[in-house]
C-alpha cells in the first residue's frame, strides 16, 4: 500500500511542476488571448540566466531575485516590440511568433550554454522525509507550495488592485477599457512580463529534480499545455488542479495499467481531449459567451 | 471578367514553368523542388481548415503521418504499386480527419488547437508502441528504396524514349497531382461550400441563421484537409523512400502550420511562397553559421520577422503590391 | 592530302596532349567524384539542431581532427575537406541531405552520419550508388551483422548488445543470484542494449526481474525507478540518457534504495557521473569504456589526449573540453584518416573499401589496449571495453579488456 502512496507522492511532484508552468500559461492567455508556445522556452533561458548569476558566484536569494527582474524586463520588452505590431490581427499571427521564439531561444540556449546537463541549486533543502514507507521530498512539496501560493497572489492581485482589474478590463474588452482610461497596450505587456516571472519561478524550482539542460523545458510545456487546458485556460487555479490531477492521474494510470506504459503522453492527451468533450472549457474555466 | 482571365493566365504560366523547370534545374534540386510540391499540398489542405474555415490544426503532420504509412504499408507488405497507394492514403487520413472532426465540433480556439496539437504530438509515440509492430515496423521503420512497387527508383522510368530519373519523376508526379488538387480546392472554394467555409469562419452563429449547419462544414473542412494531408504524405513518403515514426516528427506539423500562415491564411495565393519556406528555411539558415545553435536563432528570427513584415503572409504582400495594376480594385480570396 | 594528314593527326595531338596533363600532375587523377589533385571531399549528416544537437558535436570533433591532419600537411597531398548537413535528428532529412552530398556535392564518401534510423533510411540507397557510408555513429548490430547485403557500410563503435552481454557477464561472473531490474531508454538504443543484457544471462534471463521503459517525452524517469524498486532488485541497469540518467541516480538514492548500478557507457560521462553525485547513488557503479574520458584526470600526461586537447585549443577554441562527444568525433575521424592514408594516392571508393577492410591501428583517442581492427568479414572496427567503477569522484578500471561482440 505504501507502494501506492509513493506513486501518488511522485505524482503530485511532476503535477506541481506541470502545474507552475500552467500557471504561466494561463496568465499569458488570460492577460491577452494568446497561447504562448515559447512559454517553456523562456523559462528554460531564464533559468540558464540564473544558472550564469549564480556561476559568478551570486548568493541564491541574489540570483533568484535578479533573474525574476529580467524576465520581467524581457516579457515586457517581448510583447512591446514583437507582438504589438500585431495586436489585433488574427491570433495564429501571433502563434507564429511564438513558435519562432520556441525555436529560436532553444538554439539560443544551446549556443550559450551548450547541451550539456547542468545541476541546479533549490530553494528549498533536499532533505527527504520518510513516512510510513513513502519518501517525500522538501523540494517536491516546495514546488506546490510556491505554485499555490503564485495562485493566491495572483486572485489577490487581480481582485484587490486597480493593476489587476485594469489587466482584466484590457483582456476582456480593450476598447471600452480605453474609453475608461486604461492604458492597454502596457497592460499586455505587463502580463507577458508577469508570465515570464511565473515562467521563470517554475523553471528555477524543476531544474534542481530535472537538471538544467536546454531541453528542460521541452517535455514539460505539452503537460502543462493540458494541465492548463484541462483546467480552464482562464482559471489560475484550475491551472493547478489540472496539473496535479494530471499528474497523479498519470502517474497511476501508467504505473498499474500495463498496457499503457510507455505511452503517458498519448494517454495525457487522451484524458484531456475526452474531459474537454464533456466540458469544452475545462474544469474550472468558464464556458466563452459572446454576444452575436 | 478581368481578374479570372488573368488567373487563368497565371496558372497556366505556372503549369508550362513548372513543365519545363527540370530541363534547367539540376537532379538535386529538381528532387528539393519535388518536396516544395508535397508542402504546397500539405498547405493548401491545412489553409481550407484553417485559412477558410477558420479552425486552428497543430496537426497537420500526423495526418501525413497516416498517409505516408498508408501508402508504403500498401507498397511494401501488399504489393501496391506506389502511385495507387496515394488516393488510398488520402482516404486514410481524410477519413480520420473527418471522424476526428466530429467530437472537435465542441472545441474552440486554443482548445481546439490542443487537441489536434494531442495528435501530432502523440502519433509518433503510438507509432512506435510495440504492439502495433507488426503493422508499422516500429523504429527500424519501412524501406521504400528500390522495390519494385516504386515505379522509378533504381532504374529509370523509360516515358516517350526519354529516360526519367527518379527525381524527375517524383517531381513530375507531385506537382501534377499539386495542380489537380489545387484546381480542385479552387472550385471548391469559390462555389456554395467555399461560402459556406467562410460563413463558418466569420461567425458560427450568423452561419447557422443563415441555414448554413456549421457541424458539417467544419467536419467536411477536417476531412479535406486530412484528405490533403493524407495525399502529401503519400508522396512524401515516396520520396524520401523511408517512413518511420521519426520522419513525421511534431515540428512537421508546426512548420507546416508556419508554412500556411506565411503564405497567407484565406487565399490561395501565397501558397507557393510557403512551401518553398518550408523547404528552404531550415537551409537558409544553417548557411548562416555553423556554430551549434545559432542556425535555430536565426531560423526563429527570420520567421518572427516575417511576420512583424507581413502579418497577411505572402498573399497580403502579394496583395498590396497589385494594387497599382488592379487600378484600386481588391482582389477577392 | 596534307589536310587529310592533319585532320588524322588531330586525335592522335588531342590523346598526346591529354596524356602530357595527366602526367604533369602528382599522379593519374582517379575517376571517383570528390577527388581532386588537391583535396578529398567527404560528407555527413547529423543534428545540428533540434533536441538531439548535443550529438551532433562528434561532427565538430572530426572536423577539427582533420584540420589538424590538413595543417600537417593532409593525406597523400589531399586535404581532406569535411562537409556535414544538418537532419535535426529527423530521417526524412537524412534521405534529403545524403542525396544532396552524393548528386550535388558529390562527396567520395560518406562519413560518421550520426543515429541509428537516419543511417537504416538511407543505407539502401548508399550501397545501391556505391557509395561508402563508413564509421556510422549509432551502436546498432546491423552495420556490421548486414556486410553481405550491404558491403558498403561500416560502422565504428562497439555495439549496443555487445555492452548489454558485458554487463550480464559479470552480473553472472559476480553476483549470480542477482535480482535485476532495468531501466531503458524506450527506442532502438535502449532496447538493443536490454535485449543484449538478456542474451548474455541466457537461461538466466528471467533474473530480470522488472524492466521499465521510458519515452524521452516525459520530463523524469523518477516514475519508472520508483516502479523499479518496489520490485525489490539488489541490481539495477541504467540505459537512459543525459538529464535522465541523472534523475536516476539521484532517484535511487531518494528512495533510500542501495543496488548494484550498471551505467550504459553513453552516461557514463565523467562530467555527467559528477553531478550525479552530489546528490544521487553513483559510488560503486559499473560502467564500460572505450573512449578516453577527456574529462577523467588520469589522461592528463597521456599523448592521446594532449593530442587532444592541442587540437581543441587550436580548431575549436572556447568549446568546451571536457565534452566527450568531440573526442568520439576525433577517434572516428583518425579511423577514416587512416583508411585514406592506406587506400593510397590513386584514390578510389574500391581502394577506400578495400582500406576500411583491412585496418589494424592504435588510435590514440581509444583506451590502452584497444586497437581499431577490421577484416574482411569482421567489419566490427572497435570491439573491445573495459569494465570500470565509479569510486570517490572518478572511473577506476579493472580487469582485463573484454571481447565486445
Amino acid at each position: 500500500m505504501s507502494n501506492f502512496f509513493q506513486h501518488v507522492v511522485i505524482g503530485l511532484s511532476s503535477g506541481g511542476i506541470y502545474a507552475s508552468l500552467a500557471l504561466a500559461l494561463v496568465l499569458v492567455y488570460r492577460a491577452t488571448r494568446v497561447i504562448n508556445f515559447a512559454q517553456g522556452e523562456m523559462a528554460m533561458f531564464c533559468t540558464f540566466i540564473a544558472w550564469s548569476l549564480l556561476d559568478r558566484g551570486l548568493p541564491y536569494w541574489g540570483a533568484f531575485f535578479a533573474t525574476l527582474a529580467i524576465a520581467f524586463a524581457g516579457g515586457v520588452a517581448l510583447e512591446r516590440v514583437v507582438i504589438r505590431p500585431l495586436e489585433g490581427g488574427p491570433t495564429l499571427t501571433i502563434v507564429m511568433v511564438t513558435i519562432g521564439l520556441l525555436i529560436g531561444l532553444n538554439g539560443a540556449a544551446f549556443w550559450i550554454w551548450g547541451g550539456e546537463p547542468k545541476s541546479f541549486p533549490s530553494a528549498f533543502s533536499t532533505r527527504t522525509v520518510h513516512v510510513g514507507g513513502v519518501v517525500f521530498s522538501v523540494q517536491d512539496a516546495g514546488t506546490i507550495a510556491v505554485t499555490l501560493g503564485a495562485v493566491v497572489l495572483l486572485w489577490l492581485f487581480f481582485r484587490y488592485t486597480k493593476l489587476g482589474l485594469a489587466m482584466r478590463a484590457s483582456a476582456v474588452n480593450p476598447e471600452e477599457s480605453r474609453l475608461v482610461g486604461v492604458r492597454v497596450g502596457w497592460m499586455l505587456a505587463f502580463g507577458w512580463g508577469l508570465a515570464a516571472v511565473l515562467g521563470a519561478v517554475s523553471g528555477m524550482l524543476a531544474a534542481p529534480s530535472l537538471f538544467l539542460d536546454p531541453n528542460l523545458m521541452r517535455p514539460v510545456i505539452i503537460y502543462a499545455f493540458a494541465a492548463a487546458v484541462l483546467g480552464g485556460l482562464d482559471s489560475p487555479v484550475g491551472a493547478v488542479v489540472g496539473g496535479l490531477l494530471l499528474g497523479v492521474g498519470l502517474e497511476l494510470l501508467t504505473t498499474y495499467v500495463d498496457a499503457l506504459a510507455g505511452l503517458q503522453l498519448p494517454v495525457a492527451l487522451a484524458i484531456i481531449v475526452a474531459v474537454l468533450l464533456v466540458r469544452p472549457a475545462g474544469l474550472l474555466g468558464r464556458p466563452a459567451v459572446s454576444r452575436v | 471578367m478581368i481578374g479570372f482571365a488573368l488567373r487563368a493566365l497565371l496558372f497556366v504560366g505556372a503549369l508550362a514553368l513548372a513543365a519545363f523547370l527540370p530541363t534547367w534545374l539540376s537532379t538535386f534540386r529538381t528532387y528539393e523542388f519535388a518536396y516544395v510540391g508535397i508542402y504546397f499540398i500539405a498547405i493548401l489542405g491545412l489553409n481550407i481548415l484553417t485559412g477558410y474555415t477558420g479552425q486552428i490544426s497543430l496537426g497537420q503532420g500526423a495526418f501525413m503521418a497516416l498517409g505516408g504509412y498508408t501508402t508504403a504499408i500498401l507498397m511494401a507488405d501488399h504489393g501496391v504499386k506506389d502511385v495507387w497507394t496515394l488516393p488510398l492514403a488520402g482516404l486514410a487520413a481524410g477519413v480520420a480527419g473527418y471522424l476526428f472532426g466530429i467530437p472537435a465540433l465542441r472545441l474552440r480556439g486554443p482548445y481546439l488547437a490542443l487537441a489536434t496539437f494531442a495528435i501530432a504530438v502523440s502519433l509518433p509515440t503510438l507509432l512506435l508502441y510495440d504492439k502495433l509492430d507488426r503493422l508499422t515496423h516500429g523504429e527500424e521503420g519501412i524501406n521504400l528504396f528500390g522495390i519494385p512497387e516504386s515505379t522509378a527508383s533504381i532504374t529509370p522510368l523509360r516515358v516517350l524514349g526519354h529516360d526519367l530519373p527518379f527525381e524527375k519523376w517524383i517531381y513530375y508526379l507531385t506537382w501534377t497531382i499539386a495542380a489537380a488538387l489545387f484546381l480542385a480546392a479552387w472550385l471548391l472554394l469559390r462555389g456554395r461550400t467555399g461560402r459556406s467555409f467562410r460563413a463558418v469562419r466569420d461567425s458560427e452563429v450568423a452561419a447557422a441563421v443563415s441555414g448554413v449547419h456549421p457541424a458539417a462544414y467544419k467536419t467536411l473542412a477536417f476531412g479535406i484537409s486530412a484528405f490533403y494531408a493524407g495525399v502529401a504524405g503519400g508522396l512524401y513518403a515516396m520520396a524520401t523512400t523511408f517512413v518511420n515514426p521519426g520522419t513525421f516528427p511534431v515540428a512537421l506539423s508546426l512548420t507546416l502550420l508556419v508554412g500556411a500562415v506565411a503564405s497567407g491564411l484565406g487565399s490561395l495565393w501565397g501558397l507557393l511562397a510557403g512551401a518553398f519556406l518550408v523547404e528552404y528555411l531550415p537551409t537558409l539558415a544553417g548557411k548562416v553559421s555553423s556554430q551549434p545553435g545559432v542556425a535555430s536563432v536565426v531560423y526563429g528570427g527570420i520567421l518572427i520577422a516575417l511576420v512583424v513584415l507581413l502579418p497577411d503572409g505572402a498573399a497580403g504582400g502579394l496583395r498590396r503590391l497589385a494594387r497599382p495594376l488592379t487600378s484600386g480594385r481588391v482582389f477577392r480570396s | 592530302m596534307k589536310r587529310v594528314f592533319l585532320v588524322g593527326m588531330l586525335p592522335l595531338a588531342a590523346v598526346a596532349v591529354t596524356a602530357a596533363l595527366a602526367a604533369g600532375g602528382a599522379a593519374a587523377p582517379s575517376s571517383d567524384p570528390g577527388v581532386s589533385n588537391s583535396q578529398v571531399l567527404i560528407g555527413g549528416t547529423a543534428p545540428l539542431t533540434g533536441e538531439a544537437a548535443a550529438a551532433g558535436l562528434t561532427a565538430s570533433g572530426a572536423n577539427a581532427y582533420f584540420q589538424w591532419v590538413n595543417a600537417h600537411g593532409g593525406v597523400k597531398g589531399r586535404k581532406i575537406r569535411y562537409k556535414v548537413v544538418d537532419d535535426g535528428y529527423d530521417p526524412a532529412k537524412t534521405v534529403q541531405g545524403t542525396r544532396q552530398l552524393v548528386v550535388q556535392d558529390h562527396v567520395f564518401a560518406l562519413f560518421n552520419s550520426v543515429g541509428t534510423s537516419q543511417n537504416i533510411a538511407i543505407r539502401p540507397y548508399l550501397n545501391q550508388v556505391k557509395v561508402p557510408q563508413l564509421f556510422v555513429a549509432s551502436g546498432w548490430s546491423g552495420w556490421g551483422r548486414d556486410y553481405r547485403k550491404y558491403p558498403f557500410t561500416m560502422g565504428f563503435i562497439p555495439t549496443y548488445s555487445a555492452e548489454g552481454k558485458i554487463y550480464a557477464r559479470h552480473i553472472l561472473a559476480t553476483r549470480k543470484n542477482a535480482k535485476i531490474a532495468v531501466l531503458y531508454q524506450n527506442d532502438e538504443y535502449g532496447r538493443e542494449v536490454l535485449s543484449g543484457l538478456r542474451a548474455g544471462l541466457g537461461k538466466r534471463s528471467r533474473q530480470i526481474v522488472a524492466a521499465r521503459g521510458y519515452d524521452p517525452s516525459e520530463p523524469s524517469v523518477q516514475s519508472e525507478v520508483a516502479s523499479l524498486r518496489s520490485s525489490n532488485a539488489n541490481t539495477l541497469m541504467i540505459f537512459a540518457f543525459g538529464t535522465r540518467a541523472i534523475q536516476a541516480f539521484v532517484t535511487v538514492k531518494k528512495l533510500g534504495w542501495k543496488p548494484q548500478i550498471y551505467v550504459n557507457a553513453v552516461s557514463a560521462a565523467t562530467t555527467t557521473m559528477r553531478i550525479a553525485s552530489s546528490t544521487g547513488q553513483t559510488e560503486g557503479a559499473i560502467s564500460i569504456g572505450f573512449f578516453k574520458d577527456p574529462a577523467d584526470p588520469r589522461w592528463a600526461k597521456d599523448k592521446g589526449y594532449r593530442l587532444y586537447r592541442s587540437i581543441m585549443k587550436r580548431f575549436l577554441p572556447g568549446k568546451t573540453v571536457s565534452n566527450g562527444y568531440y573526442m568520439a568525433g576525433m577517434a572516428a575521424a583518425c579511423a577514416m584518416t587512416q583508411a585514406l592514408r592506406s587506400a593510397g594516392r590513386n584514390l578510389t571508393r574500391g581502394g577506400l573499401m578495400r582500406a576500411v577492410t583491412r585496418l589494424n591501428f592504435k588510435d590514440p583517442f581509444t583506451l590502452p589496449g584497444i586497437r581499431v581492427k577490421t577484416t574482411p568479414t569482421d567489419r566490427f572496427p572497435i570491439q573491445q571495453a573495459q569494465l570500470e567503477r565509479w569510486h570517490k569522484g572518478r572511473w577506476h578500471p579493472f580487469g582485463r579488456l573484454l571481447a565486445a561482440r
